[in-house]
């Protein structure tokens, strides 16, 4: 076959492989002229190029298709999904032609009138037949796809259509070359830094300084390629699925939606391939077994479209997929049952099985569950041999369902070499990384919206309006206790893979970018803790954090139904918000104390020669403010660390030293009155042990001191949770204080324009400047508003509004 | 084994041998970044030409205090199960070869050596023990994983 050919079979592939997406995505929305533009130009394309060659069939076919399409984006058709099944069949054809005259087969001449005729939309009874042709076919096609893949030597029995390996533009590689390539070339960059090094020490050398930038630049292109080399983007491989799961919902008369995460994910082209066909396998199953038909969909009170989602997930060297659907999840009951008949397992056996152990079954070799073995899971093929085949390379698969809910598959896939998005950080004084993918925020704990507590053990942030567990790092590592204020670290929100959410509390994060993920020594593998290891730009060592595992060392739920209970005992939580509760710490004469936590501003350290003695009221710099200081015994506690609280009524504010913070409690005892004791409203019982109530009105009435007022100007926001998570903080960075309370005086107000409009008609009166915020992008010229999400306007508008208040 | 190249070694105290084919080759030790809540052996992970070694140190590993015995600065590089891992030990010493196939000694070697070794090989410079890498690496039983 001359090269001409080839690379018309080539490019074929190529436009096929990028529009099959397309296609999809244009049933579900035939309107949508872009898509019918792609597919447009691939029979287009085809029907030009078979004019160069002889085949005439594959011309008259994509001719036909061209014409149909043709008419839709001339509006002289509407796209209906007849015509998009007509059309997708005549695809098919011409990759199976194109397959044929790559392997130099002949094609078996027949149906291609009946796909051409099925074009005509008029003839419902004609559609049909060739309907059904086509998704046969369809398999034939992934059938032939798969053939030139295969290994050569290693099976000997395919036919002479894989031995043509010279038409494929691509070459084989042992990975171990690759490898070498790559450590090799990492070698040149370590190398290509010490002579960095050297030659700033020399000084500038113009003859030296221009071949040795170039060098630079030739060296890192060349590190990227030799990276890319092995990767790939999972997208190559989901791409495909979209059609897959139409093709199987129509056939089985299911209405299922596919939604695909984590496309950019990259890995190993070798693991692409690896779990090509169990992915195939297990969607298969889903939308046959898993999904029900849209009548009993609604009877259960679902929507009668199954939702598939497929998502990918980096987590060190390893991959997680996870596919779930929303169908009738297992059945504990049939699969207990089947076991036992098929002799897996005893009935006396059966009766001790949770349902976990149940659910393992389905990966017992010779399992299948269908009632009826239809044409499209039951292949021969089981979950036995998918487990296999993810156990051979070093991964595995796990499943979760719930019965009536839906189902979830995770599969974890290793990587023997990646690359990553990594953040580091910092904990006790060691580096650590994390992979980008799971981090959803980074938060700076002091930040007040975080609000970090302790409930007994456990430390807790609020996130966006939900109560969130907090790991610190160094205590999940064991390290030494950190030197950094816990209200002073940095709170990482991570994300697993099954949704959970949960702080991981740093002292400080560093850079960010690439990191190659290397294997660990079994030895350090089995803490569970690490994933990997990286090197830093000044070639030391780093360890990858393995996230999943920590979450679930401590604890942190890891499965779909301690999901649910999470989120009750969240809800749980939040309503005990609203109970009195108190901060009990030991105070420098040993007493045990309470104060009501809602006069608690935060928890300060500062260093003893902070402190002032000289008056006769002790006082003490925070932040750079003078506050009055009370709860000191007559000397200074011999430390070089003051532990305080630091209180504040709303405007007042005065500093409490404490000797020990223990933790939150509730005030949930009764609380008798005492007299006596200046300074304390009452005491109560907690586990059995008096505690004395702080009296917070006689603390401020007589320490409180409003603090000398901070040079920044005060802002005050509309009401509403997107004024308080995405507008406060890029107004606090701008340099401004958030008005926290009705009473604080502002500078500048920021309001929506409806909402200012409506005060306006109502001739509410504005203490201060107002900038007013739109939701339209667009507004006419001279406008008074700002678009909501233009920050640099947003930032000049204040400064402007509070020069001219 | 006989003429087989050794690279020798004290290790708390005592003349040990590795084969010289498991040796990659003797490095400086760099800086070296802990591994918190690994095996106390495992001192931690050093970088060399862009590739991570565990280190380990291998007094404790056999189930000594190293703290009682000195530190050479040099490590013994050494490849196991593909991985590298750089072998900390009170001195590196010369290559020597083998000059005997390795026997066992009547009444052993005691409990903690015994684990290691492969056995004894007579050498110009004496006798010495032969380790075995992959036992050396596995750690002390007593030394088990934090948990």
């Amino acid at each position: 076959m001359d090269d001409l050919l080839a690379d018309f079979v080539a490019e074929t592939r190529e436009m096929l492989e990028a529009s099959s997406g397309e296609i999809v995505a244009w049933e579900a929305n035939p309107a949508d002229s872009a898509r019918l533009d792609t597919i447009f130009r691939f029979v287009h394309t085809v029907k030009g190029n078979c004019g160069f060659f002889d085949f005439p069939r594959l011309a008259t076919l994509s001719h036909a298709a061209e014409d149909a399409l043709a008419d839709c984006r001339a509006g002289r058709r509407d796209p209906d999904s007849q015509l998009l099944t007509a059309v997708l069949a005549i695809i098919d054809r011409i990759v199976e032609m194109v397959d044929a005259i790559e392997a130099g087969e002949d094609f078996p001449e027949e149906g291609d009138e009946a796909l051409i005729a099925a074009l005509d939309t008029g003839a419902e009874r004609r559609t049909k037949e060739p309907d059904e042709a086509s998704e046969d076919e369809a398999e034939d096609t992934a059938a032939l796809a798969e053939g030139p893949s295969e290994d050569v030597p290693s099976d000997p029995q395919s036919e002479k259509k894989s031995d043509i390996p010279a038409v494929q533009r691509s070459i084989r590689l042992p990975v171990d070359l690759l490898d070498r390539v790559m450590s090799g070339v990492s070698d040149m960059v370590l190398a290509r830094n010490d002579l960095a090094h050297r030659l700033r020490q020399a000084g500038t050398q113009p003859t030296i300084d221009g071949p040795f930038e170039r060098l630079t630049t030739i060296l890192s292109d060349v590190r990227d390629a030799i990276t890319r080399m092995r990767m790939q983007r999972i997208e190559t491989l989901f791409s495909a699925f979209p059609r897959l799961v139409r093709d199987l919902s129509h056939e089985l008369g299911k209405q299922v939606i596919v939604d695909l995460q984590g496309g950019d994910v990259e890995l190993d082209r070798e693991m692409i391939e690896m779990i090509r066909d169990p992915l195939t396998h297990i969607i298969r199953n889903s939308i046959d077994h898993g999904i029900e038909e849209p009548a009993i969909r609604v009877e259960a009170g679902k929507v009668e479209f199954g939702f598939l989602s497929i998502t990918a997930r980096q987590a060190g060297n390893m991959i997680s997929v996870v596919v779930s659907d929303d169908g009738r999840g297992l059945a504990q009951d049939k699969i207990a049952a089947k076991a036992v008949a098929t002799g897996l397992i005893a009935e006396s056996e059966m009766a001790e099985m949770d349902r976990d152990d149940i659910l393992e079954l389905i990966f017992q070799p010779g399992f299948s569950t269908a009632e009826t073995v239809s044409s499209v899971s039951g292949r021969g093929v089981g979950l036995d041999v998918v487990r296999q085949n993810l156990e051979r390379v070093g991964g595995s698969i796990s499943v979760q369902s719930t019965q009536g809910v839906g189902t979830q598959l995770t599969l974890q896939i290793p990587l023997t070499l990646s690359i990553i998005s990594g953040l580091t950080v910092e904990a006790s004084g060691q580096y650590f990384a994390i992979p980008q993918s799971y981090i959803e925020e980074i938060i700076h704990s002091s930040s007040k919206a975080l609000n970090l507590t302790r409930v007994g053990e456990t430390a807790l942030v609020t996130f966006r309006g939900n109560r969130v567990p907090c790991l610190f790092l160094n205590d999940a590592l064991e390290l030494p206790e950190s030197e950094v204020d816990e209200h002073d670290t940095t709170m990482v929100m991570l994300r697993l893979a099954n949704g959970n959410l949960f702080a991981l509390g740093v002292d400080d994060i560093h850079s960010h970018g690439d990191i190659v993920v290397k294997p660990l020594a079994p030895a350090v593998m089995k803490t569970g803790i690490y994933a990997g290891s990286t090197l830093l730009d000044n070639g030391q060592p780093v360890l990858l954090l393995d996230v999943t595992n920590i979450a679930a060392q401590n604890k942190i739920s890891t499965d779909l139904r301690s999901r649910v209970l999470y989120d009750e005992d969240a809800a749980a939580q939040s309503k005990a918000t609203t109970v009195h509760r108190a901060m009990l710490f030991k105070d420098f004469k040993g007493r045990s104390l309470a104060i009501r936590l809602e006069l608690v501003q935060r928890i300060e350290t500062i260093s003893s020669d902070a402190v002032d003695l000289s008056g006769s009221q002790p006082r003490a710099v925070v932040d750079g403010v003078i506050l009055p200081l009370v709860g000191l015994t007559d000397e200074l506690p011999r430390t070089n660390k003051l532990r305080l609280l630091r209180l504040s009524d709303g405007s007042s504010q005065l500093l409490h030293a404490v000797q020990e913070v223990k933790e939150a409690i509730e005030l949930a005892g009764a609380l008798k009155p005492v007299k006596d004791e200046p300074l304390i409203e009452a005491l109560t019982l907690v586990d059995g042990h008096t505690v004395s109530v702080l009296d917070g009105h006689k603390l401020f009435a007589n320490f409180g001191e409003v603090p000398d007022r901070s040079d920044k100007p005060v802002c005050r926001l509309p009401d509403g949770e997107w004024a308080r998570t995405i507008l406060a903080p890029l107004v606090a960075s701008a340099g401004y204080d958030i008005a926290e309370d009705p009473d604080m005086r502002e500078d500048v107000a920021i309001w929506f324009d409806d909402e200012y409009e409506a005060a306006a008609a109502l001739e509410t009166e504005f203490h201060s400047p107002v900038v007013r915020l739109r939701d339209a992008p667009e507004a006419e010229e001279g406008s008074p508003t700002i678009y909501r999400y233009d920050r640099d306007a947003l930032v000049e508008a204040l400064k402007n509004a509070r020069k001219a208040g | 084994m006989m003429h087989s190249l050794l690279v020798m070694s004290l290790i708390a105290g005592r003349r040990c041998a590795f084969p010289a084919p498991e040796v990659e080759s003797v490095i400086e030790v760099g800086n070296i970044t802990p591994i918190p809540r690994a095996p106390d052996y495992i001192t931690g992970l050093t970088a060399m030409r862009s590739q991570a070694l565990t280190v380990i140190d291998c007094r404790a590993a056999i189930g000594f205090q190293p703290q009682e015995f000195t530190l050479d600065h040099r490590a013994i590089v050494a490849k196991c199960d593909g991985d590298l891992y750089a072998l900390r030990v009170d001195a590196i010493d010369d290559i020597c070869s083998a000059v005997s196939e390795p026997t066992t000694v009547p009444g052993g070697f005691g409990e903690q050596w015994a684990r290691v070794a492969n056995g004894l090989v007579e050498t110009r410079v004496g006798p010495a023990l032969l380790l075995d890498l992959a036992a050396l690496i596995e750690g002390h039983a007593g030394m088990g994983v934090a948990a």
